[in-house]
């Protein structure tokens, strides 16, 4: 069996949904309680990065949901030892994918282009809350905002951002400048947004510090509150 | 503040101070971006995920007929 190695030792799972193995009898033991508990640590951050990719947190959280399902039922695929946060998220991205296929599919109009109108899709319900940053957000392209999260936001080095998504690691460098770039010229003065994102000319900086003050809320000791683990 | 900010990201006309801004700015967008994110990793988790995970693993138990806790 492998050992559990250092934790940044592993390069993760090559391949996004494992497949499903029911029968597993080595895992019905007090590894399978470890990686419950493991899974269930991991649940906020994956509810986050899911929510960065849908916009909205209901569609978020079936994502996250999902996920949980299909990393449980893999769960004999997952090497101890490697990073099961970037196989969480590999999976939870690969999951937000066939979903909006499936959607598309169902449903054939134009996505991409409600999706680059801040407020329109699936964000309509909470364009009034979202911060000039969310929204700018929603307005780059599916490659760049996953990159730009997970790296940015998430903490994921560039070597695993780019076993989550799939691509090199110089693809994922690229993807995160031009994200950082795209955004910082959506926010100061690109009319992509136009009054909906930047009221007036005003410093972007302190708008958004000032929307944040009454985003946050600061009471995070509720329950499940989880710190992030380094 | 002038329009110079949307097209001076990677110019290199003039370093110092533009690019100090620059870098600046990309700061706090990063810094609203790990916020947005750690906003949500900080939420409560609702309930839907514990039921969901009890479920499955009664579901797994039954299957497999050994209890684990």
């Amino acid at each position: 069996m492998t050992k559990p190695k250092s934790p940044k030792a592993g390069k993760r799972c090559p391949d996004a949904i494992p497949r499903p193995q029911h029968t597993q009898p080595h895992l019905r033991s007090p590894r399978r309680r470890d990686f419950k508990t493991e899974l269930l640590a991991l649940i906020p951050f994956l509810r986050a990065f899911a929510r960065s990719l849908t916009g909205n947190q209901e569609g978020a959280d079936d994502l996250a949901q999902e996920t949980l399902v299909k990393a449980w039922q893999s769960r004999a695929t997952f090497i101890p030892g490697t990073n099961l946060k970037a196989w969480l998220f590999t999976i939870l991205r690969n999951q937000f994918y066939s979903d909006r296929r499936r959607t598309w599919r169902q449903a054939p109009w134009d996505q991409e282009a409600a999706e680059r109108i801040p407020g329109g899709g699936e964000d309509q319900l909470f364009s009034a809350q979202l911060s000039d940053t969310a929204r700018a957000l929603r307005c780059l392209s599916d490659e760049q905002r996953e990159a730009l999260i997970l790296v940015g936001a998430g903490g994921f080095s560039y070597e695993d951002a780019a076993g989550i998504c799939k691509c090199a690691v110089g693809t994922v460098k690229s993807r995160v400048a031009r994200a950082r770039k795209a955004l910082m010229e959506i926010l100061d003065g690109d009319d992509t947004l136009g009054d909906v994102a930047r009221p007036a000319g005003g410093d972007a900086a302190r708008e958004i510090m000032s929307q944040l003050d009454s985003l946050s809320s600061p009471d995070v000791g509720a329950l499940g509150g989880k710190r992030r683990p380094k | 503040m002038t329009q110079q900010w949307e097209t001076t990201v990677s110019n290199e006309e003039k370093p110092t101070e533009k690019a100090r801004a620059v870098r600046a700015r990309q700061r706090a967008i990063g810094r609203e971006l790990r916020r947005m994110y750690d906003d949500v990793a900080q939420e409560a988790v609702p309930d839907d995920f514990m039921d969901l995970l009890r479920k499955i693993d009664e579901a797994e138990e039954s299957k497999g007929g050994k209890k684990v806790s």
